[in-house]
């Protein structure tokens, strides 16, 4: 069984062994005091990874530091989402206003106080939106994979941590130096189970729940070592999906109310329940911020997080 | 068991068995009401999920929380003392929010979840299709024993009069408090107002008649008959926000002339329109002129 980065004591630290052992035990410490105040600041999982991790993966301008001059470390964090009985609910909409509490982002903020004050290093909070263009300036989801805190999966690529599945990511960026996570060894996705239900049936439950070849998102193959051999997620499909409300459809109707020539007509468009709940969703944003959960619903890993009294 | 058969070895174990499960229910109160206090919260309350019974269909606890059996109501983050003195109304427009008591709902929900295992759901506060709310947050607050339903609209606490409220379904078996025995409104004041007058300050400030919306018929002491236009209301309560960008919009639009539209667009109004919707949690409401002459709760708003 993989190790959880963020639920234990560092495991696999690699920390530069010509560093004398009383700073290396400083780090160390500071990584425990770090994980500790943002596990009690209510997140799930904290992970540390040495920004170099992130060069064989992404282009220049989008390495840690890049974007903070000098950053040595980043440090994650992941919170769980809808709640247990979210999950439960029949009613689907509720579940898309009562997914996501930010809680990530208020500790992560925490984190960078902490370091630049208790510690004296520069710490910023990592950009998760995007700054230019619809990417992101730094990916959270491959901050989380090279913490420690997940693997990427069939569903729409999400990193699922092994304990809770489904979380959302936050990260810092330090120029202080503290020993790392590693890695996890094993992929989190496909579950044992999901590779059994594919070699029945072609398809792994996410897969089912929204096939591409069916008018959904995702396809996939599992190789003959029971991993993930192909991917396909049809992101554009995925989106008109998930996010019926928020800024995609806001923009959307306000394009087809200015293109509206009817005063009448327009007024409608205006005052109805779909831009109104548009204008709802950017207003109270962090109350919704997707609206489709059904490849993470029929997800088995992190069900047992789910499963209540 | 019937009263004449002899005692058996099985009914003391239940009752034993009832005693320790009110114990652990007594015990999940109280925890969780350390929780929602910590959080920030004035007051606690829990309702019966199966008492929704004025509650439409697909908008009852156990329509959004299979075998929901209760439903924890927190209240709190009413405007402080201070933010009533303040002689800029609007002032208030931007400090009087829901957001703050929905972050401790969600604490209290976390709680139930990972600390006592059972399942837990916030109510969110926006609304659901056709404008209509999740669940009826006011009434949950009622049925809690929060307060109880005013001549002005809000939910009155007997204590600390107006204040925000959230609501969170569980299937956390919890000792229920039910509604309160005595209505909070109206207060003695207002019943002497009314028998001296034939109105209360609340619908003094806001006459229905006089353009206002507030009406309604005291008889022996309890409220008789309420009259609310709520059209009106919104029209005043929501001079920003969400209805008045719609609004905005439709005069932009139905504007033919450039540079009366440009006008209206970069006009103090419409800016202020869009701060209140992406700082939505600062500016919900722009109206709390009924609450401002409410009795109820004045003395917590009294102070040096």
């Amino acid at each position: 069984m993989t190790i959880l980065a963020g639920t234990q004591a560092p495991s696999g630290a690699t920390f530069d062994s010509g560093v004398a052992a009383s700073e290396a035990d400083t780090a160390a410490a500071r990584v425990a005091e770090l994980r500790t105040m943002a596990l009690a600041a209510g997140v799930d999982v904290v992970g540390f990874a040495p920004a170099e991790r992130w060069d064989e993966f992404v282009p220049a301008g989008s390495r840690p530091y890049d974007i903070l001059p000098g950053a040595r470390t980043v440090v994650v964090v992941g919170v769980r989402g809808p709640s247990a009985g979210a999950w439960q609910s029949p009613d689907h909409r509720l579940i898309e206003m009562n997914g996501y509490d930010f809680a990530n982002d208020r500790v992560i903020h925490l984190v960078a106080d902490h370091i630049e004050q208790a510690y004296g290093y520069q710490a910023i909070q990592a950009p998760g939106l995007p700054i230019g263009g619809h990417q992101p300036a730094f990916s959270m989801m491959l901050a989380a994979v090279l913490s420690g805190l997940g693997t990427r999966s069939f569903a729409a690529n999400i990193v699922l941590n092994p304990k809770y599945g489904l979380l959302y990511y936050s990260a810092c960026l330090t120029t202080l130096e503290l020993p790392a996570d590693a890695m996890l060894e094993q992929d989190v996705c496909p579950a044992p189970m999901c590779v059994q239900v594919y070699k029945a049936g072609g398809k792994t439950p996410c897969q089912a729940a929204c096939p591409s070849d069916d008018g959904g998102c995702l396809h996939g193959t599992i190789g003959p070592d029971n991993r993930i051999e192909s991917t396909y997620y049809d992101r554009e499909r995925c989106v008109s999906r998930a996010m019926n409300f928020g800024i995609n459809s806001f923009q959307k109707g306000l394009e087809q109310i200015a293109n509206e020539d009817d005063p009448e007509a327009r007024r409608m468009m205006i005052h109805s329940d779909f831009f109104t709940r548009s204008a709802s969703a950017i207003a109270f944003y962090k109350e919704s911020v997707a609206q489709c959960f059904e490849c993470m619903r029929v997800c088995p890993i992190g069900r047992a997080e789910r499963k209540l009294k | 068991m019937h009263a004449r058969l002899p005692d058996r070895p099985g009914r003391k174990k239940a009752q034993v068995s009832a005693s320790a499960e009110l114990e652990l229910m007594q015990a999940h109160r109280r925890e969780l009401d350390e929780v929602a206090r910590k959080s920030g919260a004035l007051v606690t309350g829990v309702a019966d999920a199966n008492a929704f019974t004025a509650a439409m269909e697909g908008q009852r606890p156990t329509d959004l929380l299979p075998d929901c059996k209760t439903v924890f109501v927190l209240g709190g983050a009413q405007p402080r003392a201070g933010d009533w003195k303040s002689p800029s109304y609007r002032h208030m427009e931007t400090t009087s929010t829901s957001d703050r008591v929905t972050a401790m709902g969600n604490r209290v929900a976390q709680h139930i979840e990972r600390k006592c295992g059972y399942y837990a759901v916030t109510i969110p506060p926006g609304v659901d299709r056709a404008r209509r709310p999740f669940l009826n947050i006011a009434l949950a607050a009622e049925l809690a024993g929060c307060g109880s339903p005013s001549l002005a609209g809000p939910v009155l606490h007997p204590e600390h009069g107006f204040m925000y409220y959230t609501a969170v379904l569980t299937t956390l078996p919890l000792p229920v408090d039910g509604p309160l025995a005595e209505p909070v409104c109206p207060a003695p004041e207002c019943v002497s107002m009314w028998n001296e007058a034939g109105t209360t300050p609340c619908m003094a400030t806001c006459p229905i008649d006089e353009g206002g919306c507030l009406g309604g018929r005291i008889e022996d002491g309890r409220l008789k008959e309420r009259r609310y236009d709520v059209a009106r209301c919104t029209t005043r309560v929501h001079t920003t926000f969400i209805p008045g960008f719609q609004k905005a919009l439709e005069a932009v639009f139905d504007e033919p002339e450039k540079e009366k539209r440009k006008m209206i667009l970069y006009s103090t109004q419409f800016t202020r329109t869009l701060w209140s919707m992406s700082y939505s949690n600062v500016s919900q409401g722009q109206c709390f002129e009924c609450m401002r002459v409410c009795p109820v709760g004045s003395k917590q708003r009294s102070l040096r």
